[in-house]
């Protein structure tokens, strides 16, 4: 199998990519089908999106034919400027190994060049290490060990007590 | 102490630039900063800006002074906005020497999510970055 297209993320993929962001994420945070719509898709995007589907013959075992997405952004770096960042990237389980993670970055990669952004920033789990592999595979630069960068979380809660200081 | 905190304008980008330079000599690195004023003018106002940004402002007479709760209350306008835009929460990068901004931030409440989770930081840049665009899959 290797039949497959990318594709930019239209409103009415929006319940297969919640579902794919479920999948992906084990338990934690859980986003909402309305909030996915209006931020993605509404008058100002806050997310760009791609999804991998595949024609109805090769659908998963569940009968779906939206099989992988990858959700971005663009964002500003005050030394080097404009940035595509990474957010979500998945593939059902299923459909891997037949290149569609390698496209999927390919894409961004092509996307995050027309668009002269200097350079593409995701983050991922240390004991992910498949990911970390396909990455660096790839010639991406860990800077979390390279640099010392640390990621901090300030969540709302919090925000909202120095909101009234 | 007298300061205002206001949302900047185009012609704040020279002061802008001047103050980021200041930071990356802080944080050992001035030799990384690629951009300059004209890069900030055109990215953060034109009609689809790519940052958002505040500045913090004294009168002439106060010119050059240190000043006390200026970082505070700029941290405290972003939060603002961050809590009229609804977000869910604030997330930022930090080195691990820094300690005088660990310290700032984990005082506001602050995790540092690489220690308690794993998070590390990736990039993809220059060589790297066209080298992905232009090969075909590698698998």
């Amino acid at each position: 199998m290797a039949n497959f297209i990318l594709r930019k993320a239209e409103s009415k993929d929006v319940s297969d990519i919640l579902r794919l962001i479920k999948v992906s994420k084990v338990g934690d945070m859980v986003q909402h089908f309305v909030d996915l719509l209006e931020d993605g898709f509404g008058d100002h995007p806050f997310y760009h999106c791609f999804v991998a589907e595949v024609p109805k013959d090769q659908q998963s075992s569940e009968g779906y034919t939206v099989v992988g997405f990858a959700m971005y952004y663009f964002t500003y770096d005050p030394w080097i400027g404009k940035l595509l960042y990474l957010e979500d990237f998945y593939v059902m389980e299923e459909f891997r190994g037949f290149g569609i993670g390698s496209q999927i970055l390919k894409v961004l990669s092509e996307t995050a060049v027309k668009t002269r952004c200097s350079s593409m920033h995701f983050i991922v789990a240390e004991n992910n290490t498949q990911s970390i592999d396909f990455y660096k595979r790839r010639g991406a630069s860990d800077l979390s060990l390279e640099e010392g960068w640390r990621l901090f979380a300030i969540q709302k809660e919090e925000l909202l007590k120095i909101t009234a200081k | 102490m007298n300061f205002k905190i206001r949302a900047a304008k185009k012609d704040d980008s020279k002061d802008i630039s001047r103050l980021i330079m200041e930071l990356a000599v802080y944080e050992k690195m001035p030799d990384r900063v690629m951009i300059s004023y004209k890069e900030l003018e055109r990215d953060g106002f034109s009609s689809n800006p790519f940052f958002q940004c505040l500045v913090a402002e004294v009168p002439e007479e106060n010119k050059s002074k240190e000043g006390q709760g200026i970082g505070k209350s700029l941290m405290s306008k972003v939060a603002q906005v961050g809590k009229e835009k609804q977000c869910v929460r604030l997330q930022l990068l930090m080195r691990d020497w820094n300690t005088p901004s660990l310290d700032f931030y984990v005082a506001k409440g602050a995790q540092d999510l690489t220690a308690s989770e794993g998070w590390h930081f990736l990039r993809f840049d220059g060589e790297a970055l066209d080298k992905l665009a232009n090969e075909a899959s590698i698998d």
